[in-house]
């Protein structure tokens, strides 16, 4: 069964790459017991090179160009679509919230409304009129005390606008 | 190799998308029915839209009757999870005692019923508090709730509504199926919090229809007052007052007295407030039905207001009784003299002349024995036997108002056939259903114009120089007739002392506005006699029906007044004589004559309670006098002054010397 190192290797084998270095025991025992090893990266040096692209022109790809505005025009086309299917679906939810609260609005003012109706009735009854009126030494008029207007004529309604 | 793992990796790939595949067609279609209802229970629910009860107004569009929504809170006990600790949150949320409720829930829990109202017609803070809760065994529901905002007015017209708010008398009982509407249903969506995102109808309901009555309220709740004061003042037991527009049939006003109030449940299931004595109970009208015997007369014989009539000295013998009429010193006089003054053995005179055949026929014709079609449960048909169970006497009895039992709103109708030249209508008293205006039945024709012409003339005639008296109207012509009838006790079989005092009349004479019919039942002594008791009455709501139409007057401002001791004299005189001391329940073997001398009557006796208060004082002269002798002058004598400018009195109103009426200011001017 093969390792995974030996998967590359086998592979690096079969890509034609060459032979690893394999170190063997003479080559550290002739190294100068006295000289202090090597640090790490002390045999690498750094320094800035200067690259110049300026002279590198793009080299025009129209194809792939292309594919990339096709995909963006896709993806523009699909959102549309997205939002235009989604979003009716979630208007009209969010409308039916919206309607709903009024809904429940409409019937609370509806019960209100009523309920003054019948406060409103409640105060205008004949009973409770009556004791107002004699509370304030209120007294029904007598006949003669009763004149009746003319209702066939326009001179009440015109003395009460004068 | 790599094409060995790619065909794995693809392997498992369809693997994976046939198991979704597998998947979805298991959703989508194998139980695609069961997941949408398992949804729609979640999501969708099915909501009553009760439909309000209509609203009952009077003729003006005031509100009589009206629902409101109302909402309730029940519980399940058998659902409870701790009936103590259930009760304790209930209780501590609705403001209830905690005890009374834990017993109420046990005692439900323990009959095994799964439904109690824990209370009813909540405040909205309640219902908010419980629905934040958020427990399933709670359940607040909507309810409707009927409300009458005037009390006792009109009861016996509106009725009254059950538990369940359906009708159980009255108008809310005859067009209950109108008022009740339907319901609808709505399918509403909601999300996983309850709350609504969409609603559907799913079945159209209907409201429920409104009810404009023909009453008027203002009308109505002064032949309440009136009633009740004459009922209290002379004893009765009960009274009732019918107010009706001749020409349509519509009633203006319809009382019964006890009444009720019908916010409140009964008392008990025989509340005798609750019974309607204008159309549920009938009663021997006495001397009212001789407008009835003379209208026949008129029609079919070749008598005139003019002819004379045998009284036969106040006695007449009719095959083995005899009978004596309340006027004994009356013998010939005119046919007129016999209303005005209620003779009985005129009367019968008159109905002898008639004959059986033809006064069945214009009994009928007037309505009487039938039911008048008043859209009120419960309505009296009355009592008029069959030709062929007439007695030898009873065509005798019927002509002076016995052997027959009408309810106040037949008197009502057939008072209308004299007023409306001699068509008769039926009362109703819707005026618009749900807005469309009702239209009356057609009139039939009872007398002919001419006849009821001359009735009404005679019906003056019992006004201004007969019983009715008390009657007058103050600035209207009025005619009417008055009622005193016996009340015969079926179990001692004879007749009592106490009486049916009636008046029925109309006002103007010439082109009459209102009928108004007036009982009073079981007045006592003659100052419950129709002409005292129910004549006053019919003043007073009569002046205020003329008023509140904008009737115009046919009569100058004052009339002097009778002198009181004549006018209680003529009160007493249309008593209907009824057996006092026989076990016959026959009225003609009268031996107790009513037919005292006027002198012989004190005016105390019969001096009406509900009559007008007299005149308070004459109005002094203030002309000449400073503004300080005329105020000194008032307050001595407890006038009240009204001023206008400064200086000497030179212009006062009332005049000196007029009579002053309670309530009635001098208005005095003064100039330099």
């Amino acid at each position: 069964m093969a390792t995974v190192p030996q998967f590359f290797r086998r592979t690096a084998l079969a890509a034609g790459a060459e032979a690893p270095v394999v170190r063997t025991e003479s080559a550290r025992i002739q190294r100068d017991p006295f000289l202090l090893r090597t640090l790490p990266q002390e045999d690498v040096f750094f320094y800035c090179k200067k690259i110049d692209n300026s002279r590198l022109v793009r080299e025009a790809d129209p194809e792939s160009r292309g594919k990339c505005w096709s995909a963006i025009g896709a993806a523009c086309v699909a959102l549309a679509l997205l939002t235009g299917v989604l979003a009716p679906g979630a208007a009209s939810t969010l409308a039916g919230y919206r309607i709903e609260v009024l809904r429940a609005e409409a019937h609370r003012l509806a019960d209100e409304r009523r309920a003054l109706e019948l406060q409103q009735a409640e105060l205008l009854s004949p009973q409770r009129l009556e004791k107002l009126a004699q509370r304030q030494n209120l007294v029904t008029p007598l006949s003669s005390q009763v004149v009746h207007l003319d209702n066939q004529s326009d001179s009440a309604v015109a003395m009460v606008k004068k | 190799m790599v094409d060995r793992r790619l065909t794995w990796v693809a392997a498992l790939v369809f693997v994976w998308g046939a198991a979704i595949f597998y998947n979805l067609i298991k959703l989508q279609i194998i139980h695609h029915q069961d997941y949408v209802q398992k949804a729609r229970a979640r999501q969708e629910h099915l909501i009553q839209i009760p439909a309000a009860r209509g609203p009952i107004l009077d003729r003006t569009g005031r509100p009589l009757a009206m629902s409101l929504s109302i909402q309730s809170v029940t519980v399940d006990p058998l659902k409870l999870p701790d009936l103590k600790l259930n009760s304790s949150l209930l209780a501590n949320q609705l403001h209830l005692d905690e005890a009374e409720l834990y017993s109420r829930i046990q005692a439900t829990f323990d009959s095994r019923r799964g439904f109690l109202w824990v209370k009813r017609d909540i405040t909205p803070l309640e219902a908010q508090n419980l629905q934040a809760l958020n427990l399933d065994w709670i359940h607040v529901q909507p309810e409707s709730h009927r409300h009458y905002p005037k009390g006792t007015l009109a009861a016996h017209v509106l009725g009254g509504v059950d538990f369940a708010e359906a009708g159980n008398a009255g108008i809310e009982k005859a067009l209950d199926a109108e008022l009740r509407g339907q319901a609808s249903q709505a399918l509403r969506l909601t999300d996983a919090r309850h709350r609504g995102i969409d609603q559907q109808l799913a079945s159209e309901g209907r409201a429920g229809a409104t009810i404009a009555l023909t009453i008027d309220e203002r009308l109505q709740f002064v032949a309440e007052r009136e009633i009740a004061a004459a009922v209290q003042a002379h004893n009765a037991v009960s009274g009732s007052v019918v107010v009706m527009n001749p020409y349509d049939g519509q009633v203006l006003a319809l009382a019964s007295y006890p009444t009720y109030d019908p916010n409140q449940p009964p008392a008990s299931v025989d509340d005798a407030g609750r019974e309607n004595h204008a159309t549920g109970v009938s009663f021997e009208p006495g001397s009212v039905f001789k407008v009835i015997t003379l209208s026949a007369a008129l029609e079919t014989t070749s008598l005139g207001p003019e002819s004379l009539i045998n009284c036969h000295g106040g006695v007449l013998t009719l095959f083995t009784r005899t009978i004596h009429d309340s006027h004994g010193g009356m013998g010939i006089v005119h046919m007129w003299e016999v209303l005005a003054h209620s003779s009985n053995i005129g009367a019968i005179e008159i109905g002898l002349q008639v004959g059986r055949e033809h006064m069945y026929d214009y009994v009928r014709r007037f309505g009487f024995g039938q039911k008048t079609g008043i859209p009120l449960p419960g309505e009296d048909r009355g009592r008029l036997r069959r030709l062929p169970l007439w007695g030898a006497t009873s065509l005798a009895s019927i002509s002076m108002g016995q052997e027959i039992s009408v309810t106040t709103v037949q008197l009502a109708q057939a008072a209308s056939v004299v007023a409306n030249g001699g068509l008769l209508v039926r009362p109703r008293l819707v005026l618009k259903n749900n807005g469309q205006t009702t239209s009356p039945a057609p009139p039939v024709r009872v007398i002919q114009p001419e006849t009821a012409i001359k009735m009404r003339q005679m019906m003056e005639g019992v006004v201004l120089e007969g019983t009715g008296k008390g009657a007058r109207l103050e600035g209207y012509t009025a005619g009417g007739k008055t009622g005193s009838a016996q009340i015969y006790d079926f179990a001692a079989h004879r007749y009592t002392h106490t009486y049916n005092g009636s008046f029925m009349g109309f006002a103007p004479l010439t082109n009459p506005a209102v009928v108004v019919v007036v009982t009073l039942n079981g007045t006592h002594g003659q100052a419950g006699f129709g002409g005292a008791a129910a004549a006053p009455v019919f003043r007073a709501v009569a002046t205020e029906a003329l008023r509140i139409l904008d009737v115009p007057k046919d009569l100058p401002e004052r009339q002097p007044a009778a002198p009181a001791l004549i006018a209680a004299n003529e009160a007493i005189d249309d008593l209907a004589i009824a057996d006092l001391g026989s076990k016959q329940p026959n009225i003609l073997e009268d031996a107790g004559d009513d037919d005292r001398p006027a002198s012989a009557i004190p005016a105390q006796a019969i001096a009406s309670p509900a009559a007008p208060a007299p005149p308070q004082s004459a109005v002094p002269n203030f002309r000449g006098m400073s503004l300080r002798a005329v105020l000194a002058e008032a307050a001595a004598k407890g006038l009240t002054v009204q001023p206008d400018g400064s200086g000497i009195a030179r212009v006062q109103d009332p005049p000196a010397g007029a009579v002053l009426h309670a309530g009635e200011r001098i208005r005095v001017q003064f100039a330099r």
